[in-house]
Parts: structure tokens; C-alpha cells; sequence
């Protein structure tokens, strides 16, 4: 299967010593996508959604998903320091939850990062090792504590330096031009600086000027302004009316009023959102991604599974098969059914240890098929280490939602 | 193929479930073609006729999840309750849309929103298998004899549970 399924999510914290950054990360993703928040904007009730996510609300409901209360997108405004949040969280996460990652495995102490390199490259560190342990604890901390020891992270700096070499000359760097200069003079040369860069100045400024650039008209986005589409009256409009519109904003103006009405919804969420992204999409894209509606949800979509009606369950159920495919669950399941008694008291931890069966059994058929990505659902590793069992039955963990009755 | 808004939160949804499962219940896509149609097992809640059950269920999702909510149905027979349809199909006030009250009593409250989600309505079964809600009865026959001849009623329901288990 596609390995973009096997997409982070906020549970890739469970069983690991950071478990609680998992409350963390959900409330950075967006309630209606679970993805983390893309152009955040906020409702008048003060709710935070992706703007397209609840464009696509208030269009079908005109209400905010999260407390029902009656909004208008024209009320949105976006909050940049959800955005901002996003931002710093998602370019950390990938290094933070490798780090967790080892951590569970026992690699590497969370206490003590670079214990293990000192280790390898210091031989001192074996004569502590014959003394108490709480010996060594106190050692290696007080150790880590000079100036001086940490070798590995002192050439990790010096790395860096060397890359963006810096000379001693007291002088600062334009941060547009790069050019160097006395600390005073910056703020003069600032005003007239036309930002013809030397060579490497990308590079320095790093992500500061990556969003300077981006945010600067004309660079990968649409030539004209972003303005935003007003909702149109469907009701009034004639459907020739309604076509001619759609031509004039480049989309596709084929099929009956019902259709127009919908593509002219969704064109209009996903233009508007667009106008709320610090680094907006060309119309290309914005096109392609109608194309995808058009294919899954709009007029090329196979109409029984994009209009179901209530009564989709059609075919008839062919239970044989059904009950051959769960026979693991069936069998757990059942099995739990008839002990039930024992079971009232231990609660978490029995059903942890009896995942890896069904983990099993699910690897075979299951959606996720690949072997080697340990943050796959159903991946026996992801569930058998004992690391995971013991977070899992931590009672911080889980919102324990098994109802109460 | 995780193209769509609603592909991906299924599998987040899906990724979250096998990960932490709520007690007594399964659930996730039938097969790796369709992220559309999932099964779902539920465990009988206990104190309750249904105590000792395994239910099965399907859910079908819509293209345009989660603005629009999935329908459930229970397959293979043997859930003898007022809300549920004798074909099985669920009728609980998470899997109705605000705009659209088939039953004109539900609290919009209660109804589906799209920060609702597959477990919740998992959850919000399970309490449904143990506490009817007697307003809304789809199938009459059910209600009835839940409301008059409760007695009864507990032991019709045992007795599925006990052929639905093969005992
Ligand atoms: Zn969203
Ligand atoms: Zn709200
Ligand atoms: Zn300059």
C-alpha cells in the first residue's frame, strides 16, 4: 500500500517515555481532519479549525462543528499563533519522537542523551562503571556538567561553524544581503538595501527568509491578488447564470444546477482557504484539487458511493466470509466473553498482551501490509514491546473510554 | 490514494484504534482497496442482557466524511433492541445529521458533527445496547416489549446472544 498511509499521528507518543506529548500534538491538529491545523483560522465561538476544513462546515451546516453555534465564513480570521505553534511543534516532532523511539527501546536514556557516545569514546568511563550505581549516576552528571566533556555535541557546533563560517571582524551581516557591516550601519543600509545576495545567503538565513520570500507577491502564486469569492445566492440565480460564472472562474461548467451549485461551493472553500495561506497555491494547483472533488465527491464520482443514500448496506452480507476473516477476534472475544468473572479487575494489561494475535492475523489482511514501518497500526512490533504495555496501562494515559454503564 | 480528506482521517481514525483500543471493541476497514467500509466487534456490555455477546457491525462511510456521518448495521442477526432495525441498521441519534431528524425528538446536541468519530459512535452503541432509547424505536416490537414485559425481553435477547456465540 501507498506508504503515505502510514501518516504520524498523535498516538506515535503512547509507549514511549513522552507519552504525554500525545495531548500535546492532538490539540494542534484540527478536530475535523485530525491532520495538524493548514491555514488556522478561528471561529466567532473561538473554536480553531483548518479555514478549508470549516469553509466546508459552515457551507453545509452554517454552523461551528465543534459547540453548534451558528458562524459565517466572512467571520473567520486566522490565527497565526496556532500557526506558528504548528510550525516550531511539526519541524521538531520528527527528531523529538526519534529520539522517544530509542528511548522506549532502552538505546538511549532520556536522562542522560549522551551517556552512551561518552561511553564509546571516553575509557574513563569504565572504572566508574565498578562503583555503585548510584555512583555512576552522580559521576557522569557532575561530569556532564564540565565545561568540556560532551565531545559529541561540541563537534555537532563546530560542524555547524564551519559550514556557515563566520568572521571574526566585529562586523554584523545584512540579514536581506548578507553583506557585513558595522552593527550601526544595518539599520541605514537596511532602508536602501536592494537584497542582491552573495552566493550562500539562502542558506544563512534559513527559514526566516525562506517566508519572507514566499510571502512576497508574485512567487509561485497566482498573478492576481487573492480576493476572495463571495457565497452566491443559488437560489436566485438562473443556471445559465450560474454556468457562465463557473466559466469565468476557470472551472469546469458542465452538468446539471445541483452539480454547478456543489463544484461552485467547493471552488470557492478551497479559493478562499488558499487566500489564508501564508504561502498560497497557484490556480494549478487550486485546479487540481477541485479535480480530485470532482473525481471522489462531484460529478465523475461513481454516484452510489458519493450520494449514499441511508440505506447503503445493499449487497447481502455474506456472513461466511465475514466470520472466516474475524475468526481471531471472534475467538478473543468470545474467550474474554467466558471469563469474564477474573476480568473485572485486571483491565488494560490482559487485553494488551493478548493484542499480538490479533496483530498478527491483522498484518496478513489488514490495510497495512508493509512489514518495516514501525509506526504501522498493525505491526506486531508496535505493540509488543514492554515499554508499550506499561504505558498503556499508566492511568495518565488513554482517555479510558470505556463507557461507564 | 490517502488523497482525500476523508481517506486520511479514516486511517488517523483507524491508526488511533489499533493503537489504543477502547475496552471490548474492534473496529477498522474491511480491506486495504476500500478505507470506506469497516467492521466493527462489540463487546456486550455487562449487567446487561447482552452481557457475554459479540456483535458485529458494518459501517459505511460517505465520500464526503466527516461533514456527513457513516451508517452502521449490525450483520449476522441476534441484536434484538429497540433501536436497532430488525435488518440490523443502527438508529442512534451520533449517526444522524443535525439537519436531518428522522425522529423530530433528538437534541441537536447529541446528534453527529464532524468532531464526532468512529469510536464515539463505537461507545455511544455499546451504551445504547445497555440503556434503550425508548423514543425512538426501530423496531416497534422490540420497544414494546422492552416497555411492557421486560422480563421477556431480557430473555429473548440472552438467548441471541447464546446462539450468536454458537453455544
Ligand atoms: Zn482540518
Ligand atoms: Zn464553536
Ligand atoms: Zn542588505
Amino acid at each position: 500500500m501507498d506508504p503515505s498511509f502510514d501518516l504520524p499521528d498523535s498516538t506515535d507518543w503512547l509507549n514511549t517515555p513522552l507519552s504525554l506529548l500525545a495531548p500535546l500534538e492532538s490539540s494542534l491538529r484540527c478536530q475535523v481532519c485530525k491532520d495538524f491545523f493548514n491555514n488556522p483560522v478561528i471561529t466567532s465561538c473561538s473554536h480553531t479549525f483548518c479555514s478549508l476544513c470549516i469553509r466546508r462546515c459552515l457551507s453545509k451546516e452554517g454552523k461551528c462543528p465543534a459547540c453548534r453555534t451558528s458562524d459565517q465564513e466572512l467571520k473567520l480570521r486566522r490565527n497565526w499563533a496556532v500557526q506558528e505553534f504548528v510550525e516550531a511543534f511539526t519541524n521538531a516532532r520528527p527528531g523529538v519522537l526519534d529520539l522517544a523511539k530509542k528511548a522506549a527501546r532502552g538505546d538511549v536514556g532520556l536522562e542522560q542523551p549522551a551517556s552512551k557516545k561518552r561511553k564509546v569514546e571516553h575509557g574513563e568511563d569504565r572504572e566508574s562503571d565498578s562503583v555503585g550505581a548510584d555512583g555512576v549516576r552522580t559521576r557522569s552528571r557532575s561530569r556532564r556538567l564540565d565545561p568540556q566533556p560532551e565531545t559529541g555535541i561540541v563537534e555537532a557546533v563546530e560542524d555547524s561553524q564551519d559550514e556557515d563560517f563566520i568572521p571574526e571582524d566585529g562586523l554584523v551581516a545584512c540579514p536581506i544581503c548578507n553583506k557585513r557591516m558595522k552593527n550601526e550601519a544595518v539599520f541605514r543600509h537596511l532602508d536602501a538595501c536592494t537584497g542582491s545576495a552573495s552566493p550562500n545567503k539562502s542558506r544563512n538565513l534559513g527559514p526566516l527568509q525562506v517566508s519572507q520570500t514566499s510571502r512576497s507577491p508574485g512567487n509561485n502564486t497566482t498573478e492576481k491578488p487573492p480576493g476572495r469569492l463571495p457565497t452566491l445566492n443559488y437560489s436566485i440565480l438562473k443556471e445559465g447564470v450560474l454556468r457562465r460564472k463557473l466559466r469565468d472562474l476557470g472551472i469546469p461548467d458542465w452538468g446539471a444546477k445541483q452539480l454547478l451549485q456543489k463544484r461552485h461551493t467547493e471552488w470557492m472553500n478551497l479559493w478562499n482557504a488558499n487566500c489564508d495561506s501564508k504561502t498560497p497555491k497557484s490556480m494549478k494547483d487550486l485546479l487540481r484539487e477541485l479535480d480530485i472533488w470532482e473525481r471522489t465527491q462531484g460529478g465523475h464520482a461513481a454516484a452510489a458511493s458519493a450520494f449514499a443514500p441511508p440505506s447503503v448496506m445493499r449487497k447481502e452480507f455474506d456472513k461466511e466470509a465475514w466470520s472466516a476473516t474475524h475468526d481471531d477476534d471472534f475467538k478473543r472475544l468470545i474467550a474474554k466473553a467466558r471469563k469474564k468473572s477474573e476480568e473485572q479487575v485486571r483491565t488494560t494489561i490482559p487485553k494488551m498482551e493478548e493484542l499480538p494475535s490479533e496483530s498478527s492475523k491483522a498484518a496478513a489482511d489488514g490495510p497495512v501490509t508493509n512489514g518495516d514501518k514501525p509506526e504501522s497500526p498493525r505491526l506486531p512490533s508496535a505493540f509488543l514491546g514492554p515499554a508499550e504495555v506499561a504505558s498503556n496501562s499508566a492511568p495518565s494515559l488513554g482517555p479510558s473510554p470505556n463507557p461507564e454503564m | 490514494m490517502a488523497s482525500t480528506v476523508a481517506q486520511k482521517r479514516l486511517f488517523t481514525e483507524y491508526k488511533n484504534l489499533a493503537t489504543n483500543p477502547p475496552e471490548g471493541i474492534t473496529a477498522g476497514p474491511v480491506s486495504e482497496d476500500d478505507l470506506f467500509l469497516w467492521e466493527a466487534l462489540i463487546q456486550g456490555p455487562e449487567e446487561t442482557p447482552f452481557e457475554g455477546g459479540v456483535f458485529a457491525a458494518e459501517l459505511k462511510f460517505p465520500r464526503d466524511y466527516p461533514l456527513s456521518p457513516p451508517t452502521m448495521k449490525f450483520v449476522g442477526g441476534g441484536v434484538w433492541h429497540p433501536n436497532v432495525y430488525p435488518n440490523g441498521t443502527v438508529c442512534i441519534s451520533i449517526l444522524h445529521p443535525p439537519g436531518d431528524d428522522p425522529n423530530h425528538y433528538e437534541h441537536a446536541s447529541e446528534r453527529w458533527s464532524p468532531i464526532q468519530s468512529v469510536e464515539k459512535i463505537l461507545i455511544s452503541v455499546m451504551s445504547m445496547l445497555a440503556e434503550p432509547n425508548d423514543e425512538s424505536p426501530a423496531n416497534i416490537e422490540a420497544a414494546k416489549m422492552w416497555r411492557e414485559r421486560k422480563s421477556e425481553y431480557d430473555r429473548k435477547v440472552r438467548e441471541e446472544v447464546r446462539k450468536g456465540l454458537g453455544l
